[in-house]
């Protein structure tokens, strides 16, 4: 291409392509050169990458006004335009975030723009990668304040502050995971390991993306390609002692150097009965395969991307945890476990099947260089099957099965200076829950039709080098249209007539049809500031207030839940939830040692809880009943992260959470709140074993002493008489201690790749106990000793 | 550029909604199919064929949030079934024939027979009955179901009594014991309980 310059100036050759602009990347708040940044000339290919120092050159520039666009990894993109008549030598500040992980007790990164001042807690990429087998709930839970409420060992959902469940948002890739989120025994149905950045905001402060996830959110990103003819990948090869399991983790990218790029990821995991330290956990097994495929092309004013995941599983439930009745709940309490069969790969029931299908689309446009436009249809397709151990022409028939379709639409603008980011957009969703009929039980959750749709506006302002502002705003509208049959008995005994008796359309047998459109409106707020008190010292204050619209859940499941033998009601009534949390973050970021301490307190009104409020007889004895009540909730917390490294060869480590939760009223506390868990970690290297390093990591966690009672009194036969037991489902196990050792070495070069190995130990002292929760505590320890050896391959 | 992106994203989001939204059709009613709400049981002196026929079925809630209920027990004393015990006459040192048979009457016009399904899956149910004496003496019956292990799943048993007692009874219909011999207490079997029904026998 031949360029006739009109601005001719003094240069002879000034009409020629032959000018030379070199640059250098600096951190803005360390002065620090900042490498592996790319430099790319608007509305060209031409692009190149800083150096170790900073550095970057581009040559063959032609006298004209250009515009440049720097990004890094860690960095807010930046654009600068130069009007280039000479050569010259530039130096381009970057407001980088992020010194070296090293030095940092959590690793923080500004890969994406989330638009919001509160604390992000990351992950790196070896923390993820060593808990890559583990599902996304084990990975998180080595961040402090997050904690896992598990059914089992393989089926866990994070904890956040005290709160889990439709309190929690996880967000992939920019949408929200509709997964039926709402049960307790039911996991995120997404692989961890098909991003590469995983990230937790403890609060409801991404109000783009969220406006009623008052726990916490957690942000799972793939990093955007590099625009360079290149393909790499990486493959991580586990295998596991307990339940002879091991997976396989394998991700590749093909880029172009035009901003092209493919990419392929994709999961297979098995394993079968894991162990207790003293027997087999029957029926504990699970397989899972995972695929995902992106195709996009990164220009540099705009980007496209399509993507598309599959993520199925199949997970068995511990087999002695099938019971019929209080009765046989009381017998599992008061033995240690009741089956155990020999190991096996085989999944009978009970057990879940998930299937969960995403596909979206995504397009971006930068309309000037401050303002920048996204738009992103997605549609997620969730299927879970739950399998019981029924009789007769049932048997294999699953007893739940829910079909949840969620298409979602939304827009972003988004408007950038010096000084401040806005973000704002609106959003559509429509989503059908579909109970296939046929299941020969009743419908755990009804067929519901959900429309949102709502706007909001985010904003972040830099006052100075040493303030920061965050506000943001959401609203949503929501109608649910649903379709619920009552039985007469429950109908009845409930006295739902005057007030759901307008809605009845149809009555059959015992039951009543009800159809009612139930509408919310919900308004969501927060404010933060960051305040850097010096180079080191940072103080963050992050409010949030949040309203959230009952699930269909908590107004509509109508169930029993074998592993407890109860019985669960929604509460038709139920008015929309507020939250208030006020969370402060002291952090001293730089130097040997570093903190964050971050104390808060959550207010709920109108807070959703299930208490026990009753009984139900059958045949086969009585059930409790549990419903969803509104109460008033206070959460107070404090969560501890610590770090300080005593030379260049050996660092420790702490974090630990503690979160006390109680009905304000009664001032009894709530149940399923994590206990006080402390986790120390020592990571050292040895002299002269270079490509060598260790950790060894020890968590406690205490005794909950702070539970409410939900005992039962059950009358049963012994020892020749008929006596009166209590069923206790409520006083929380002893605290342990799981002691864990991480092996590494590498990395060693092979050809073109990297070669890392590890080998960790789980639980090395084979320590019995039970984790409060574990919704299965009652009927057998938690998982034994597990040796792990790990092959990462970086191609 | 803008405005086309925007007016063909209104389009499509209209689109979605019209269709989504066409959603009137009710969902059919779920029965509950395997429940079992009624369990009879007749029991036959052997020595001159009369026969006595006892029906255990419940159904009810009990909650102590509502306002006018008249349960009469304290709320957290829970007595598994509700109500007088059944007392069933037995005569001392004498042989009876107890058959135990299980019905679905969750739609009250279709009383299926459950027992069929039970026998069938013989390998997988036992029946126990759990006494609080010993005076009583329990086998299995001729006619009894023998699973393919040759185990006896105790639907029909044969009660010899002694001398005079009253003895509490619990029977349990089992779904998956982790076994059928050896068996002294219902903690033995393991497994899970389809039914539990409680009688008094009144042995005079």
């Amino acid at each position: 291409m031949v360029n006739i310059s009109l601005l001719a100036t003094g240069f002879i050759f000034s009409q020629d392509c032959d000018l030379k602009l070199e640059g250098k990347i600096i951190d803005l708040y360390s002065d620090s050169p900042l490498e592996a940044a790319v430099i790319e000339v608007v509305g060209t290919n031409t692009n190149t990458i800083s150096t170790a120092d900073g550095l970057f050159t581009l040559t063959e520039q032609c006298p004209k006004k250009i515009k440049l666009k720097i990004s890094h990894l860690n960095c807010k993109d930046l654009f600068k335009e130069i009007d280039l008549r000479q050569s010259e030598s530039l130096s381009f500040y970057m407001d980088h975030h992020v010194e070296s992980l090293d030095e940092v007790v959590v690793a923080e990164e500004k890969t994406n723009n989330l638009s919001t001042t509160a604390k992000i807690y990351s992950l790196s990429e070896s923390e993820k990668d060593r808990n890559s087998h583990d599902g996304l709930t084990g990975v998180l839970e080595q961040l402090s304040g997050v904690h896992a409420l598990s059914t089992g060992n393989s089926i866990a959902k994070p904890v956040i502050h005290g709160m889990f469940g439709s309190r929690i948002g996880i967000i992939y890739n920019g949408i929200m995971l509709e997964n039926q989120q709402w049960g307790q025994d039911h996991a995120p149905n997404v692989d961890v390991n098909a991003f590469d950045n995983v990230r937790v905001i403890k609060g409801a402060s991404a109000l783009k993306y969220t406006g009623s996830n008052p726990g916490g959110i957690v942000i799972l990103q793939s990093s955007f390609p590099k625009k360079i003819d290149s393909l790499y990948g990486k493959t991580i090869l586990s295998g596991m002692s307990n339940g002879k399991g091991a997976s396989l983790v394998s991700s590749w990218t093909r880029s172009f150097q035009n901003g092209t790029y493919f990419t392929a990821q994709g999961t297979i995991k098995k394993s079968g009965d894991l162990s207790a330290p003293n027997y087999v956990l029957s029926n504990t097994g699970y397989n899972q395969k995972n695929v995902s495929l992106a195709f996009g092309k990164n220009d540099t004013e705009s980007d496209w991307k399509i993507y598309f995941s599959y993520f199925n599983n199949e997970t068995g439930i511990l087999k002695s945890s099938h019971i019929g009745n209080v009765g046989d709940l009381l017998r599992a309490i008061e033995s240690d476990t009741i089956v155990i069969n020999p190991f096996s790969y085989q999944i009978n029931n009970p057990k879940q099947l998930n299937t969960h299908y995403t596909t979206s689309i995504d397009y971006s446009k930068y309309l000037n260089d401050k303002e920048k436009l996204s738009l992103k249809y997605s549609w997620q397709k969730n299927n879970r099957k739950e399998y019981d151990l029924r009789r007769g022409a049932f048997k294999n028939t699953a007893s739940l099965h829910l079909n949840l379709d969620t298409h979602h639409f939304n827009s972003n603008y988004e408007w950038t200076s010096s000084f401040a980011e806005v973000n704002s957009g609106l959003f559509f969703e429509i989503q059908n829950n579909f109970s296939t009929p046929g299941t020969g039980t009743k419908r755990l959750i009804p067929d519901y039709l959900k429309t949102r749709f709502g706007s909001y506006i985010t904003a972040i302002i830099h006052k100075n080098k040493n303030f920061d502002f965050g506000l943001g705003l959401r609203h949503e509208y929501l109608s649910n249209d649903v379709h619920k049959y009552y039985h007469n008995i429950r109908w009845e005994s409930e006295n739902y007539g005057p007030r759901l008796g307008p809605y009845v359309i149809n009555e059959v047998l015992s039951q009543k049809l009800v159809k009612r459109k139930i509408v919310f409106n919900t308004f969501s707020f927060n404010a933060g500031v960051v305040f850097k008190a010096s180079k080191d010292n940072t103080l963050g204050v992050q409010f949030n207030y949040v309203q959230r619209a009952p699930d269909i859940a908590e107004m509509f499941s109508d169930g029993l839940h074998h592993s407890l033998a109860s019985i669960e009601y929604g509460n038709p009534f139920l008015k929309k939830e507020t939250t208030q949390k006020l969370l402060l973050d002291f952090e001293k970021k730089y130097g040997f040692f570093t903190y964050i301490i971050s104390p808060y307190i959550t207010l709920g009104k109108n807070f959703i809880i299930i208490e026990q409020s009753g009984f139900e007889q059958s045949i086969r004895g009585a059930f409790p009943v549990w419903e969803y009540v509104p109460i008033n909730a206070i959460f107070k917390g404090v969560d501890l992260d610590l770090s300080y490294k005593i030379n260049r060869k050996l660092r420790l480590r702490n974090n630990t959470s503690w979160v006390e939760a109680v009905n304000s009223d009664t001032k009894e506390p709530l149940v399923n709140i994590p206990a006080l868990t402390i986790k120390n970690q020592v990571e050292f290297s040895i002299p002269n074993w270079e490509r060598f390093h260790a950790s060894v990591i020890s968590k406690n966690v205490f005794h909950q002493h702070l539970f409410p009672n939900n005992n039962n009194i059950t009358s049963t036969l012994e020892n020749g008489k008929k006596v009166d037991k209590v069923v206790d489902i409520s006083t929380p196990p002893d605290g342990y201690m799981d002691l864990g050792l991480d092996l590494n070495w590498g990395p060693y070069q092979l050809f073109s790749s990297n070669i890392n190995i590890s080998l960790s130990f789980d639980n090395i002292l084979n320590t019995r106990y039970r984790n409060y929760l574990n919704r299965l505590r009652f009927y057998s320890d938690d998982i034994g000793r597990n040796v792990m050896l790990q092959l990462k391959i970086k191609h | 550029m803008l405005k086309n992106i925007f007016t063909k994203a209104f389009v499509f989001a209209i689109i979605l909604f019209v269709v989504s939204c066409d959603k009137d059709d009710s969902p059919d009613p779920e029965n509950e199919e395997e429940a079992i709400t009624k369990a009879v049981l007749v029991v036959t002196n052997t020595s001159d064929n009369s026969s006595e026929t006892y029906n255990f079925e419940v159904e009810g809630h009990h909650h102590d949030h509502d306002d006018d209920h008249t349960d009469d027990g304290d709320d957290d004393d829970v007595d598994d079934h509700e109500g007088e015990h059944m007392e069933v006459e037995l005569e001392s040192n004498s042989t009876y024939l107890f058959e135990i048979t299980f019905f679905n009457e969750s739609d009250p016009s279709n009383s299926i027979d459950v027992t069929k399904e039970i026998i069938e899956e013989a390998d997988e149910h036992v029946f126990f009955y759990e006494l609080t004496d010993s005076s009583i003496t329990i086998e299995s019956a001729a006619g009894d179901t023998i699973d393919s292990s040759g185990d006896p799943i105790h639907l029909k048993t044969e009660w010899t009594t002694t001398s005079a007692a009253i003895v509490d009874i619990v029977a349990y219909l089992i779904h998956e014991p982790i076994t059928k011999t050896g068996v002294s207490t219902r903690t033995d079997l393991g497994g899970s309980t389809d039914a539990e029904i409680e009688f008094e026998a009144h042995v005079e």
